[in-house]
């Protein structure tokens, strides 16, 4: 029931450099850009942190940039700058949408591309007050002993809520990261742990900065399930992508969030229309996604309703991209 | 840890020494008193503290004080011009887009900042701007209502 | 219904004579009090839903460098609750704890930092006992017993029997039983609760100000908790943002608070977090009803047979009149004379219900329009023409002597129907689309109040001076209502005067007259029917002076505006100013008061309880809801809602309009997304992303028809307005989603989820339906 937030030292570096050093010098850190998450879960009382570095102060991050190879979007684009992207929209539709569908209009000025891939997971044993958690004795995810959604199991099942990551996984995007050893670029899929007290691979220190989509001339969309038509977070999302392959022969991707402590990509064959019945593929589609998707009790709606429904949606989508 | 932060505050220059975990929205109620901006809920879920900052709608509830440097904010109470209602605030008034008040400020706020940008919103785009802000007395619809008179108010203005 | 009355303040939308204050930010609420001077208190909350309290230390927090106060459940022995006969509450907890989240002490400390750290220096001990968090559990045989005194865990059982019921079925050509349950939901007010309480112990006062709709209520229970002379105590009410209900009776948080500057020696600032305010609760209780209605081959109904078991908390609240309006409004809004109704109160380890916007009735009317829907589907009635069938003739008293004075639901039907096209729309919708209707109906204040000492129901009091200025002053709680927007019109219009000429000053027991607070949609029928006596009063001495200045007889004054001449002639006109000068002239300052009592005749029948449903008038209210249902994800989108709403007359159109809104909306939000959820007793919907009420994107439009059957003892004809149209919205929603993919759900909210569950067993029963046939 706390209003105050736990003390810290703001610190806003002015470049990369400077930052990595701080959080060098400062272990006990936490990288902050819109903070819609953040500082939201320090309200709640479950950020430990000493120092908090603030990374919108950064010149660079804030660039969307098209060039030959594909789009780069820099780690600091708001979400809103994300949505109201004209080339975006058309070129990466799905992109957009996703952008456009988080939260509320009003996060979305700040919150950001990185920040949303890096999203905390959530969780109905997690998301609630100091007094909430510690009268339920805590939760794996911090400072508990069980896992209370699944109590027999050694993992945290706290749900992946971000909306970009799938719209961006159907591009096989990539992301730049930076930390102590150095910088990488690893496949955005990489990113993410099937773990919801640990669900990003990222080391200790290191930074996401930018984001890259290589050019890609498929037909996407995204949509999700939600109760409410904003401010609330994916019951489940869906991502897809279309590319036809040759006139007959179409190639689907999809990318699923809100179902598993990671957004997940699941595979499925290409589509040719001369030897299949479209019917019994997109049936098979959604079964082929209900299989794959293994949402939790990490909300009060139930996961059965979660697993049906985002097949049902990604099917109709997928549908709804053919030509 | 304490720092000194200097803005604009509803046009005027301001100086204060604020602790670094001072969220924007008790600064300004406990710094300079102005109540205007809301806590409804217990983090980022009803936009009842929306204020403008550079003239975008921001959530004063989540966020830092420090973080605002050298920023130009806007809070309901700097709307009115000389005591006169600006029109977002008379389109409100006139049109019951405020029963209780309570989400008011954040409400007129957020709006405010769509017709800087576009003075003839559609009703889409007017809803579209102001998901984010909940308000549990008048369904919304005297809301829709008042920020397209105001638009009207403005336009015949201009 | 009476010819029309030329009206010229009373009937004007004007806008509300606070409004300026909530659009510019200067409107200050509770929380928004300076607090320069404050101490900093804080609730400590049981982390257990039922347990024996061992020990609780505070030893340590006292110790706490800037603690000033803390209070325990030690420091208060008295119970209270808003019902005098069913005051079972501590305000904080007392030997046991039944619901987690129940305060156990409070400190006051020099700032927040230092309350939450002697909050969490407070050691407790608590012996843990099972709980119970549903009726069929605490009415199990082995079931813990919440209270001592109540056994079996049943608050309250209510059985009442009108007519013959049995005779009613038997000459029914249907009978229908189907069994309804509508999940528990919250007020979620957009203001978190908060007091300021202020002590003097040189004085021995307490002056506080709070969140609450009750002023008054508040009053006693704090003389009565700190065992103090009503005296020495002040309740004012600031601005308050939102009640619905919520702030109807006094919250634990008010007693604290007081006992906290009591025991501080000053004045101490409580803010509630709204997971607290979610917890502090009072809402509407999970309810199951289980209906039976008999209907003639043409729709008329014979009888009505109605189980309701509600789960009511840990406290007894409100929960008797709840459970008593439940079964009272199952009649006044359809002609029946065989009504049966059983009602069962039951206590759960959970936050105590309470009273919330349609209390009592809207989880029984959905059941009824929902039920009556389906069986005029069955003989193949339209929806409307069934209502028509059983529509009552005004005045007129129902089987368990409610008063009935005016009726305007006849035309409410017609206007709807026509606004909706629903005779040519109905059967030719998109399929997954469909239309929905039902009927409502509330009460215009109780007419009998739970403190019943005889006393008006509602007292203005009006005070003209030398600047000539009309000062109303009201213990009636606008909590963004308007209330004192229509005390103000009232008095304008019969005074003859401009609205500006007036001032409201409501609320400060120090200054203001007492009223009993805003609920049960009381007061525009009585603080107005009472402002329009107090003006009345004031119109009396203003014409006596006018005729004594013109040296004419009283009744040759007459006056038009705010000019007063002798009937018939033009030449000595007095302005205002003139005739108050003149009347000031003859006593110095004037007050003047108006008082509202209810006939005996509208305060209900005499079987027990039968003061519960009783009032001068009800509302009503008749809606259509279009929907178009997603059959793969289960989700329904509200495309529109017309609605039309008899409120007698509408004092100011505008604020009707907007009750109107506010309350199908308010239906809507339960019938589609809201509900609070425990599990083991813990609240895990106690915020805003998971109680979830609905957002402006999905919001529809309403459409809103004013019909004004003009009530004989409303004044200028006038009733509720606020809640009769809520308790319409569920059922026209699950009527219209019936209509759209012929699933008819007995279950409210509509989330996605169990509409798409329920849909999944309604195609397997047809499929088995079909491979029978």
């Amino acid at each position: 029931m706390s209003e105050l937030l736990p003390e810290f030292e703001f610190v806003r570096p002015k470049t990369i450099e400077e930052a990595l050093e701080v959080f060098k010098a400062k272990p006990q850190s936490r990288f902050c850009a819109g903070g819609t998450d953040l500082v939201v879960n320090m309200r709640r009382g479950f950020v430990d942190l000493e120092t908090l570095i603030d990374l919108t102060s950064i010149p660079g991050l804030k660039n969307i940039d098209f060039d030959q190879g594909g789009l780069h979007i820099g780690a600091g684009v708001t979400l809103r700058t994300l949505t109201e992207n004209s080339q975006i929209a058309t070129i990466f539709p799905a992109v957009a949408q996703a952008a456009g569908s988080i939260a509320g209009p009003n996060h979305r000025e700040t919150a950001t591309a990185a920040g949303n891939l890096c999203l905390d997971t959530r969780c109905l044993y997690l998301n609630q007050s100091h007094w909430w958690r510690k009268s339920n004795d805590y939760c794996l995810k911090y400072k508990g002993d069980i896992c209370h959604v699944a109590p027999k199991g050694n993992r945290c099942r706290a749900a992946f809520s971000g909306d970009l990551a799938p719209a961006l996984l159907v591009y096989d995007a990539q992301v730049d990261l930076i930390g102590p050893e150095g910088s990488r670029r690893i496949p955005l899929k990489a990113l993410y742990k099937e773990d919801g007290a640990d669900h990003l691979s990222l080391r200790t220190g290191e930074l996401l900065i930018s984001i890259f989509v290589p050019s890609n001339q498929a037909r996407s969309a995204y949509e999700k399930i939600r109760v409410r038509g904003a401010i609330d977070f994916p019951l489940a999302g869906v991502a897809v992508s279309c590319e036809d392959i040759d006139e007959v022969t179409y190639r689907f991707k999809l990318a699923i969030t809100g179902t598993n402590s990671m957004p997940i990509v699941i595979d499925v064959p290409d589509l040719t229309i001369e030897n299949t019945d479209p019917d019994a593929y997109f049936q098979a589609m959604g079964k082929l996604i209900q299989k794959a998707v293994s949402p939790q009790r990490t909300t009060t709606i139930a996961p059965h309703y979660r697993r049906l429904s985002i097949a049902a949606l990604a099917a109709r989508i997928a549908r709804g991209l053919l030509l | 840890m304490k720092r000194i932060i200097s803005l604009r505050l509803n046009g005027k220059p301001v100086e204060d020494a604020v602790s670094d975990n001072t969220l924007l929205i008790d600064y300004l109620r406990d710094n300079h008193q102005l109540t205007g901006a809301k806590k409804g809920c217990d983090g980022g879920e009803c936009g009842a503290c929306s204020v403008l900052v550079n003239g975008r709608p921001r959530l004063s509830c989540i966020t830092l004080t420090a973080s605002c440097q050298g920023n130009d904010i806007e809070t309901i109470e700097g709307q009115a011009k000389n005591g006169i209602l600006s029109a977002l605030q008379r389109a409100f008034h006139e049109n019951l887009g405020a029963q209780c008040g309570f989400c008011t400020p954040g409400m007129i706020m957020v709006a405010e900042s769509l017709l800087r940008r576009n003075v003839n919103p559609d009703e889409n785009e007017i809803r579209q701007v102001l998901g984010g802000n909940l308000c549990r007395c008048t369904g919304y619809v005297k809301i829709i209502k008042s920020v397209r008179a105001a638009a009207r108010m403005m336009e015949t203005v201009s | 219904m009476n010819s029309p009355v030329k009206h010229t303040v009373a009937g004007k939308p004007v806008p509300l004579v606070d409004g300026i204050e909530k659009v510019t930010g200067k409107a200050i609420f509770t929380a928004d009090m300076e607090t320069t001077d404050c101490l900093i208190g804080r609730i400590l909350r049981s982390p257990v839903s039922h347990g024996r309290i061992i020990r609780l230390d505070t030893t340590q927090a006292a110790r706490l460098e800037g603690v000033v106060a803390i209070v325990t459940g030690e420091d208060c022995p008295q119970t209270y609750g808003v019902i005098p006969v069913a005051m079972n509450e501590y305000p904080m907890a007392r030997e046991k704890v039944r619901y987690r989240g129940e305060p156990l002490a409070a400190v006051a400390a020099v700032d927040v930092k230092t309350a939450e750290m002697a909050i969490d220096l407070i050691t407790v001990e608590i012996e843990e006992l099972p709980g119970c968090y549903t009726p069929r559990e605490s009415r199990a045989p082995d079931a813990p017993q919440l209270h001592d005194n109540k056994h079996g865990n049943l608050d309250r059982d209510v059985h009442h029997k009108f007519g013959d019921v049995d005779a009613g079925f038997a000459e029914a050509d249907l009978v229908c039983e189907e069994t309804f349950s509508c999940a528990e939901v919250n007020h979620a007010q957009m203001e978190p609760h908060a007091a300021l309480a202020d002590y003097d112990p040189e004085r021995g006062r307490l002056t506080l100000h709070s969140v609450t709709q009750v002023p008054f209520y508040v009053h006693l229970t704090l003389a009565q908790c700190l065992e103090m002379d009503t005296a020495n105590i002040r309740v004012i009410k600031p601005f308050v943002g939102g009640g619905f209900g919520a702030r109807t009776e006094t919250l634990n948080f008010e007693i604290i608070t007081a006992l906290l500057a009591r025991k501080a020696g000053g004045k101490i600032m409580m803010k509630l977090s709204r997971e607290e305010s979610f917890l502090t609760h009072r809402g509407r209780p999970e309810t199951e009803v289980i209906l039976k209605i008999g209907l003639t081959q043409s729709g008329k109904i014979t009888a009505i047979e109605c189980e309701t078991t509600q789960s009511g908390g840990a406290y007894a609240g409100y929960g008797l009149v709840t459970i008593l309006y439940a079964g009272a409004l199952l009649h006044g809004i359809y002609d029946v004379a065989n009504v049966k109704y059983d009602g069962y109160r039951v206590y759960t380890n959970t936050p105590p219900c309470g009273a919330m916007r349609g209390h009592g009735t809207v989880d029984v009317r959905h059941a009824f329009e929902c039920l009556l829907d389906r069986m005029a589907n069955k003989l193949e009635l339209d929806p409307f023409a069934v209502r028509r069938s059983n529509l009552i003739k005004a005045p007129t008293f129902t089987a368990n002597e409610l008063m009935i004075n005016s009726y305007g639901l006849d035309e409410c039907l017609d206007k709807v129907e026509k606004a909706s096209g629903w005779q040519t729309r109905k059967n030719s919708l998109k399929p997954g689309h469909g239309l929905g209707m039902a009927c409502s109906h509330y009460v215009s204040g109780a007419a009998k109040p739970v403190h019943w000492t005889g006393e008006p129901h509602a007292v203005v009091s009006m005070k003209l001076d030398f600047d000539g200025s009309i000062t109303v002053l009201t213990g009636a709680s606008d909590i963004g209502q308007g209330s004192s927007t229509i005390v103000a019109q009232a008095a304008a219009e019969v005074l003859g005067i401009d609205l500006s000429r007036i001032r409201v000053i409501a609320n400060d027991s120090a200054i203001t007259p007492k009223d009993n607070g805003s609920y049960s949609s009381r007061v525009t029928f009585m603080v107005g029917n009472a402002a329009i006596e107090a003006a009345q009063a004031m119109r009396k001495k203003l014409i006596t002076a006018a005729a004594k200045k013109l040296e004419v007889h009283p009744d040759e004054i007459d006056c038009e505006g705010e000019t007063f001449f002798v009937s018939g002639s033009s030449q000595s006109e007095l302005s205002f100013h003139d005739v108050a000068i003149a009347a000031l002239a003859q006593e110095g300052t004037i007050n003047v008061k108006g008082t509202f009592s209810t006939p005996v005749e509208a305060q209900g029948g005499k079987q027990r309880g039968g003061a519960v449903g009783s009032t001068m008038g009800f509302s009503y209210a008749a809606q259509v809801v279009e929907v178009k249902v997603d059959v793969d994800t289960g989700q329904i989108k509200i495309e529109k809602v017309w609605s039309a709403l008899d409120c007698g007359f509408a004092i100011n159109p505008l604020a009707v309009e907007g009750q109107i809104e506010g309350s199908v909306w308010m239906g809507m939000g339960q019938a589609m997304s809201e509900r609070t959820h425990f599990i083991d007793g813990m609240h895990t919907h106690a915020n805003f992303l998971e109680y979830g009420f609905p957002t402006i994107m999905e919001s529809p439009h309403i459409d809103v028809q004013i019909v004004e059957s003009i009530d004989p003892l409303g004044p200028f004809g006038a009733k509720e307005a606020g809640e009769g149209a809520l308790s319409g919205f569920p059922p026209a929603l699950v009527n219209a989603v019936a209509d759209a993919i012929g699933l008819e759900a007995n279950f409210l909210p509509l989330t996605p989820d169990r509409v798409l569950e329920a849909l999944i067993k309604f195609r397997r029963s047809a499929r088995r339906r079909e491979a029978i046939a």
